[in-house]
């Protein structure tokens, strides 16, 4: 589950149009969420609120062994009104999906975040850059104050330019040395490339990476539009038969590491194929990278197989130690009333569709597939409710999902999120099948509410 | 005297070496390894060689049957050798991020992929030149201390010797390892061996010595037992026993379980009850002690510090019990003078053997600092040892033999009191030191069972005690001066600290001294003697 702050740092990418993607760090991002997912310890309560569009607030309290908590706030220069911020309206595609779809190259799609309510026709129309006002200068101040530990985080983010951003992130701790550490990141996004560059005070470490993207809709025309969906849908047919073979876009990258100070370095090499929102088959992500210092190789393969179901395998090998390892991941999304036998819900009597305005912020397949809205033209509008009763009841509205993992220790993590009332729930546990004595490593449940 | 050190009986034992495996390699891998470190490190071969180390035996602190003392001077250039095996993680990036935190994290995406290397390093060539202090004892096995940095030098031999930094920084890093393993780790490690070496007479003693704790209520470990003996059944020095029991933490809390403790407490409490049902624990002899004792007890307690006063209550209440499976050994075959030397140890430790085990465990704080100075200083302080045996040579025999002249003791005390303060406390001792030493010979039989408590711990059998006469005094004799110094000496440190410790020091001192011409009024008409003699106290065995 991805935390509140982050979802709403995410809505400010997307209200001032930054793509977060469109870096070498994410590279492999789709694969890492499907198998690295973080397990739950203990116990969490989390409670966040939106409670102005500029400012959001967050407290935590977990247990594990001993009480910690946390508590975070957070400033955008950019009003994030259209957020759904409380916790029964978030899209739970935002918080939990791990598939990352690819954005259109220099597209500010920033709907998804936008509840369904919020979505009315003309937040649709303002999806073209030329709308989005001028959102350089904004900028995001975070800041978060563990406890017990008395550990300080803060980060700032500023927009210098559409294409600029620099961010500031800093950890302020007493065992740290030198009472804490500071990490720059200046970040270029031209759309076809991004490039990043960094400077730590931890070890003097700077460093450079970057992305470039190519093939698919980078070479053709459509890079031109920043695209409204309804532009690449009606460009995706005029290329039907280019889109029945595998449509995607090629990513290359690399990273270079040094160590001013420990005089150390790193680097690596990395290419990643994934379709295209509008490829009309079961989208995919391959990456693979290769830290050629290390003799390091990682391939990772990851697929949307249905709607509700997506895999992933990860494999590595290093070839100077002959060292391998491999993992797998999934996620099924279920429309099953995660908690309906606590509450006493009949699943079947709640799936039954609202009539009248709810029906409408159904989304059609398609949509959902490429995180958006459906487009709303009128004339699409009779068939479409005439769709719902159907829809709903193939589950369309998911409630829940489960996520697990399998390494090659034979660990396996087992996560189920999901929405009850509205509370968003996380409950995971990570078994070991090599100690079948006490197979439960960890157990944990984490607990969010916003308003 | 002669040592007889064997080094090859320990490297023919096959079993030696997988023990001395297995302990190094969880000694190794207890502290928190550097995160470059990625797995656990394991010792795979380990061998001592056949060079023995030179031993120069520079001082002999303690030497008896069952416990030994002593510096020595260890030279080592052997051909023993440690070959150890690990992973090591080989990606500076990996183990770079591996302490940041999440949050500043550069968050590389393959550069910190990890590469993990087998490292094997062979350490030999081992040159070490110690002083090394050398503690034994039976109850505590064996504690072996380095007085300073042990290693000299060493060759380190690594899969990376090709690489001349990495050799380099495996040498230094594994020669830092290896001094604190030498100082920290190895007495740990030889201690625990030893325990396993000699756990067979732990768990004998645990059986047995609970039995001399005669009193329950209280904690053990805050009043040592009062007469304890060994496994042969003669009577250990007081300062073991406080060594034993003041700093034994765990193990010594093991001696005294608490299933034997409730035992005795039934016990006591069956006879201060009228209860006709009594508690029989196996090997016990039970001596009952009416009257005089008591009131001799009662006396006495006053000026004892607080600590013995809950002892002393407690027998004023009720009867002296003595609980000893050996002292019925010994009745057995010594029967012309068995309770003299049972009660000597029940009573005496009592009122005044109780203060020697507290002051005798502030001692055992000292005596490490003593051993690190220098040698006269070690040495007066072991006369201090001796003298504190011969004081409780002279001490035990006054209380049991004066049920009834007790009564003069508190008359007699203030005059002894001012004889010392007019004069040189020092001389006084000396001389009257002296005139106890030298009167014994006179009353024979009323000095056999007091030596033999003083040379329990060197001589197993009381019969020789005759013989061995001669030596003791003369080790009282020419300890009597440095005896008092050595004494104060020692009581300052804590002295300073607080006035109180002195003054408990300085009562404990004149409740000696007491005893001690009461002790002399005795042996100068012995006509006491005979009728204690005649009139033991009734025994009874449990059955």
């Amino acid at each position: 589950m991805r935390e509140f702050m982050h979802y709403i740092t995410n809505a400010f990418y997307s209200a001032t149009g930054w793509n977060e993607d469109n870096t070498y760090k994410e590279l492999n991002a789709t694969a890492r969420e499907l198998i690295d997912f973080p397990l739950p310890r203990g116990l969490r309560l989390t409670l966040s609120s939106l409670a102005t569009p500029h400012f959001a607030t967050s407290y935590q309290l977990g247990t594990v062994g001993i009480v910690d908590g946390s508590i975070s706030y957070l400033h955008s220069t950019v009003p994030l009104t259209g957020v759904a911020a409380q916790s029964d309206r978030i899209p739970l595609a935002a918080l939990l999906r791990s598939y990352r779809r690819l954005h259109d190259l220099g597209s500010r799609d920033r709907q998804w975040y936008w509840g369904a309510e919020e979505a009315p026709a003309e937040t649709a129309s303002t999806l073209s850059t030329d709308e989005i006002p001028d959102q350089h200068g904004s900028s995001l101040l975070y800041g978060r104050l563990y406890l017990p530990q008395s550990l300080l985080e803060g980060m700032v983010v500023r927009r210098l330019s559409p294409a600029l951003q620099v961010q500031l992130s800093a950890v302020s701790e007493r065992s740290l040395r030198n009472g804490g550490t500071l990490l720059g990141l200046v970040q270029y996004d031209r759309g076809k490339y991004g490039v990043e560059g960094l400077a730590s005070t931890d070890g003097g470490l700077l460093g450079v990476r970057g992305l470039y993207n190519f093939g698919g809709d980078t070479s053709s025309s459509a890079v031109t539009s920043p695209s409204s969906s309804s532009n690449s849908e009606s460009n995706g047919s005029g290329q039907l038969g280019e889109r029945e073979r595998i449509y995607g876009r090629f990513s290359a990258g690399g990273e270079l590491y040094y160590g001013t100070l420990n005089k150390s370095g790193g680097m690596s090499l990395g290419a990643r194929f994934a379709t295209l929102p509008s490829h009309r088959g079961t989208p995919l992500t391959a990456t693979l990278t290769i830290n050629p210092l290390m003799g390091n190789i990682n391939a990772t393969y990851a697929v949307l197989a249905r709607d509700y179901c997506s895999l992933a395998t990860r494999m590595e090998f290093n070839v100077y130690s002959y060292e391998s390892e491999w993992a797998v991941g999934m996620e099924l999304w279920s429309n099953r009333r995660p908690a309906g036998f606590l509450l006493g819900a009949d699943p079947n009597r709640q799936s039954e569709p609202d009539p009248g305005p709810p029906r409408r912020k159904e989304r059609s397949f398609q949509a959902k597939l490429e995180w958006r809205l459906d487009d709303t033209d009128p004339e699409s509008e009779a068939p479409r409710t005439e769709e719902k009763p159907a829809a709903a009841g193939t589950g369309e509205e998911y409630r829940g999902v489960l996520k697990a993992r399998l390494d090659q220790n034979l660990r396996i993590g087992l996560l189920w999120e999901g929405r009850a009332k509205s509370l968003i729930f996380s409950l995971g546990t990570g078994v070991d099948l090599r100690k079948l004595g006490e197979p439960f490593r960890s157990l944990g449940l984490e607990i969010q509410y916003s308003s | 005297m002669a040592f007889n050190f064997n080094w090859s009986p320990l490297t023919a034992d096959a079993e030696f070496y997988k023990r001395a495996r297995d302990l190094l390699t969880t000694a190794l891998n207890k502290s928190p390894k550097p995160p470059i470190i990625v797995d656990d490190i394991i010792v795979t071969e380990f061998n001592l060689g056949s060079v023995p180390p030179d031993l120069e035996i520079l001082e002999i602190g303690d030497l008896a049957e069952d416990r030994f003392r002593g510096i020595f001077k260890m030279c080592y250039s052997g051909d023993a050798f440690l070959t150890l095996k690990t992973r090591v993680q080989a990606n500076p990036l990996n183990t770079y991020l591996s302490a940041k935190p999440g949050f500043t994290s550069p968050q590389p995406l393959a550069a910190a992929s990890s590469l993990t290397i087998p490292l094997q390093i062979t350490l030999s060539e081992i040159k070490l030149s110690a002083f090394i202090i050398l503690v034994f004892s039976k109850q505590k096995g064996l504690t072996i201390v380095f007085r300073n940095d042990p290693l000299e030098s060493l060759k380190v031999s690594s899969t990376f010797d090709s690489i001349q930094f990495v050799r380099d920084y495996l040498q230094r890093t594994i020669e830092g390892k290896l001094r604190d393993l030498m100082m920290d780790e190895l007495p740990a490690i030889i201690h625990r061996l030893s325990l396993q070496l000699w756990c067979p007479d732990q768990m004998a003693k645990e059986d047995e010595e609970p039995k001399e704790a005669d009193e329950p209520g209280v904690n053990p470990l805050a009043t040592p037992p009062l007469d304890a003996v060994d496994a042969h059944g003669h009577l250990l020095d007081p300062a073991a026993i406080s060594e034993l029991t003041l700093d034994g933490g765990p193990e010594a809390q093991l001696l005294f379980s608490q299933k034997t403790l409730r035992r005795l407490s039934d016990l006591t409490r069956s006879q201060v009850t009228s209860s006709l049902d009594t508690a029989a624990p196996r090997d016990v002899l039970f001596r009952a002690w009416a009257g005089q004792s008591d009131k001799a007890d009662a006396t006495n307690s006053p000026p004892l510090s607080t600590p013995n006063l809950a002892r002393s209550s407690s027998y004023t209440s009720a009867h002296t019990y003595t609980f000893s499976d050996s002292v019925s050994q010994d009745h057995g075959s010594l029967p012309s003078r068995p309770s003299l030397v049972h009660l000597n140890s029940a009573t005496a430790g009592l009122s005044l053997g109780s203060g020697r085990h507290n002051k005798a465990g502030r001692k055992k704080k000292t005596r490490v600092v003593n051993l690190r100075r220098k040698a006269g200083t070690e040495v007066s302080s072991e006369q201090g040892d001796e003298t504190s045996e011969t004081a409780s040579i002279g001490v035990p025999m006054s209380e049991p033999v004066m049920p009834h002249p007790i009564l003069e003791v508190p008359e007699e005390e203030p005059v002894s009191g001012k004889v010392r303060f007019s004069r040189s406390p020092d001389l006084g001792e000396q001389t009257r030191r002296a005139s106890i030493m030298a009167e014994r010979p006179k009353t024979p039989e009323a000095q056999m069972p007091a030596v033999g408590i003083s040379d329990s711990a060197t001589a197993p059998q009381p019969p020789i005690q005759l013989s061995e006469k001669p030596r003791s005094r003369e080790v009282a004799k020419e300890s009597g001066p440095v005896d008092s110094k050595a004494d104060w000496r020692r009581s300052r440190p804590v002295s300073d600290t607080s006035s109180v410790i002195l003054e408990q020091a300085w009562i404990m001192k004149m409740a000696g001294e007491i005893a001690r011409r009461v002790y002399d009024e005795k042996t100068r008409n012995p006509t006491f003697w005979d009728d204690q003699d005649d009139t033991p106290p009734p025994a009874y065995e449990a059955r």
